[in-house]
C-alpha cells in the first residue's frame, strides 16, 4: 500500500476542513472581541462609577433638602410670614443637582449604547447603517480608555448609509482607536474623518503618536505581530481588522505613518455590499 | 491659641459633577469652607497660598494624577490630611500611595456620603490637632529658649 499515491484529500473533506477553518476563525474573532472588551472594563467601570456616585449623592441631598424646604414652608405658613430666603436657596441647589443628574444619566447611557453597538448579539445582519452613529458610539467606549489624556476630534463628511455589519464595523473602529491611543505617549490627539468617495465611504483615523517603524510596516497586519509588551498586545487586532474590512466587507485598508509624528489608517467600505444580491 | 477658623476642604476631580455633588452635600451637612477644582494644577496653586485641613482628590485626571497631586500637597502642607476618592478599580495604585505619600484614607466611587463625611470630619480633627500640637511645640521651644536666655543672664550676673 502506497499512501503517497492516494488523492491528498477528497473534495468533500476539503469542504469540511474549510468550514472548520472558518468556524475556528469566527471563534477567534469572537474571543478577541471579548478580550478587547475585557481590557476596556476597568476604564468603563471608572467612567460609570463617577456619574453613579454623583446621582446617588444628589438623590440623598435632594431628599434631605426637600424635607428642610417642607419644614421652612410649613413654619412660614403657620406664622403667616413669607418663606425665608433659605427656602429659595434650597430650590436653587436642588435645581442644580437635577441638571447634574441629567448629564450623569446621559453619560451612562452613552457608554451603554457604545457597549450595545459593539457587543450586540441580536443583530448580526447586514444592513444599511449610519456609520457616524457607529463611530460616535464606539468613541464612547474607546474614550473610557484614554479620555483623560487624548483629545478626540471628528470631521464628518456627507456620507450615505452604508450596507455593512455594524457590530463588526464597531470592532474595526475600536481596534484602530485603541491602537491610536496606545501609540500616544502622554497627551495627544486623535482625529476621525469620514468622506464620500463615489460608491465608497472612507473612514480615516489619525493619531499624533509615535508612528510605525519602517521595518515593521510590512508586518503589522500579520496575526501575532506586536511591538507591545505581553499582556498589552496580542498582535491580533489588525489581522482581524483587515479580515473584517477586506474579506467580509470587500473593502480596503491602508495606512500612512511617520515616525515621531503619527499614523493615519484609512478604511474604505463599498456603500453597497457586493454580496448582497442586488439585481 | 489654637486656630479656631472654619475648617477648609479642597476637592479635586476633573469631573465638575463630582465637585457639584460633594459641595452640595457638605453645604447641607456642615459649615466647612469648600473649594473645588477640576484642574489639579490650579488646586496646587491654591495649596501654595491657602491652608486647608483636608484634600480629597480623584485619581485619574489629565496632566497630573491624584497621587502626584497629593505628593505636592504633602510638600506644601504636610499636616493637611490626604484622601483619595477614585473610580479606578486599581487597588495597586492606592497601596503605592499609602506607602509613598501617607494617605489618610482611600475611598472608592460610587462613594457613600455618610462615610465620606465621617472621613472628612475625622481628618479635619486630626489636622487641627496636629496644627495645635505643632503650635504648642513652637511655644515650648520659645519658652525653652527664653529660659536659656534668662539662665545665661543669671549666670553672667553671678559670675
Ligand atoms: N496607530 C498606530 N501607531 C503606531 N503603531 C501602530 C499603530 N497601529 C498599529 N501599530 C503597530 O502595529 C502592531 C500591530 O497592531 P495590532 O493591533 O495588530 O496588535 P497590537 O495592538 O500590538 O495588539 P492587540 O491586537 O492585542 O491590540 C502594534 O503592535 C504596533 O506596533
Ligand atoms: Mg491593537
Amino acid at each position: 500500500m502506497n499512501e503517497a499515491r492516494e488523492p491528498a484529500m477528497s473534495a468533500e473533506e476539503m469542504l469540511r476542513l474549510r468550514a472548520e477553518l472558518e468556524a475556528a476563525n469566527r471563534k477567534l474573532t469572537e474571543a478577541y472581541k471579548l478580550m478587547s472588551l475585557g481590557r476596556l472594563v476597568s476604564g468603563i467601570v471608572h467612567e460609570i462609577n463617577t456619574p453613579i456616585g454623583s446621582i446617588l449623592s444628589n438623590n440623598e441631598v435632594t431628599t434631605r433638602s426637600l424635607e428642610k424646604l417642607a419644614q421652612f414652608l410649613g413654619e412660614a405658613q403657620q406664622r403667616g410670614t413669607p418663606p425665608p430666603a433659605k427656602a429659595l436657596e434650597i430650590v436653587e441647589t436642588v435645581r442644580g443637582l437635577a441638571a447634574v443628574d441629567k448629564i450623569a444619566c446621559e453619560r451612562i447611557s452613552g457608554i451603554i449604547r457604545g457597549l450595545k453597538t459593539y457587543a450586540r448579539v441580536d443583530e448580526a445582519d447586514l444592513r444599511k447603517v449610519d456609520l457616524h452613529e457607529v463611530i460616535r458610539d464606539t468613541l464612547k467606549l474607546s474614550g473610557c480608555e484614554y479620555r483623560r489624556r487624548v483629545a478626540v476630534e471628528t470631521d464628518f463628511g456627507d456620507i450615505p448609509l452604508v450596507e455593512c455589519y455594524p457590530q463588526l464595523m464597531s470592532q474595526v473602529l475600536l481596534n484602530l482607536l485603541v491602537n491610536a491611543g496606545q501609540a500616544i505617549e502622554g497627551e495627544g490627539k486623535i482625529v476621525v474623518r469620514t468622506r464620500n468617495e463615489d460608491g465608497w465611504v472612507r473612514i480615516s483615523i489619525s493619531d499624533n503618536g509615535r508612528g510605525i517603524q519602517p521595518e515593521h510596516r510590512a508586518r503589522i497586519f500579520a496575526p501575532g505581530f506586536t511591538t507591545k509588551p505581553v499582556g498589552i498586545g496580542t498582535g491580533l487586532g489588525l489581522a482581524i481588522t483587515r479580515e473584517i474590512v477586506v474579506d467580509t466587507h470587500k473593502g480596503e485598508i491602508g495606512f500612512e505613518s511617520e515616525v515621531g509624528a503619527g499614523t493615519t489608517f484609512h478604511v474604505r467600505i463599498p456603500v453597497e455590499h457586493p454580496g448582497s444580491g442586488r439585481p | 491659641m489654637t486656630t479656631n477658623t472654619q475648617p477648609a476642604v479642597l476637592i479635586v476631580d476633573d469631573e465638575e459633577m463630582v465637585i457639584t455633588s460633594i459641595r452640595a452635600f457638605l453645604r447641607l451637612e456642615t459649615d466647612y469652607a469648600i473649594d473645588g477644582f477640576t484642574d489639579p494644577e490650579e488646586a496646587v496653586r491654591r495649596l501654595e497660598t491657602h491652608p486647608v485641613d483636608v484634600v480629597v482628590t480623584d485619581y485619574l485626571m489629565p496632566r497630573m494624577n491624584g497621587i502626584q497631586l497629593l505628593a505636592r500637597a504633602k510638600e506644601l502642607q504636610p499636616e493637611a490630611a490626604r484622601v483619595l476618592l477614585t473610580g479606578h478599580a486599581d487597588k495597586q495604585s492606592a497601596i503605592q500611595a499609602i506607602n509613598e505619600i501617607g494617605l489618610y484614607q482611600y475611598l472608592e466611587k460610587p462613594w457613600d456620603n455618610a462615610q465620606l463625611l465621617l472621613v472628612i470630619r475625622t481628618a479635619i480633627e486630626r489636622t487641627q490637632l496636629l496644627r495645635s500640637l505643632s503650635e504648642k511645640i513652637a511655644q515650648l521651644d520659645m519658652a525653652h529658649s527664653n529660659l536659656k536666655d534668662v539662665q545665661s543672664r543669671l549666670l553672667r550676673a553671678f559670675l
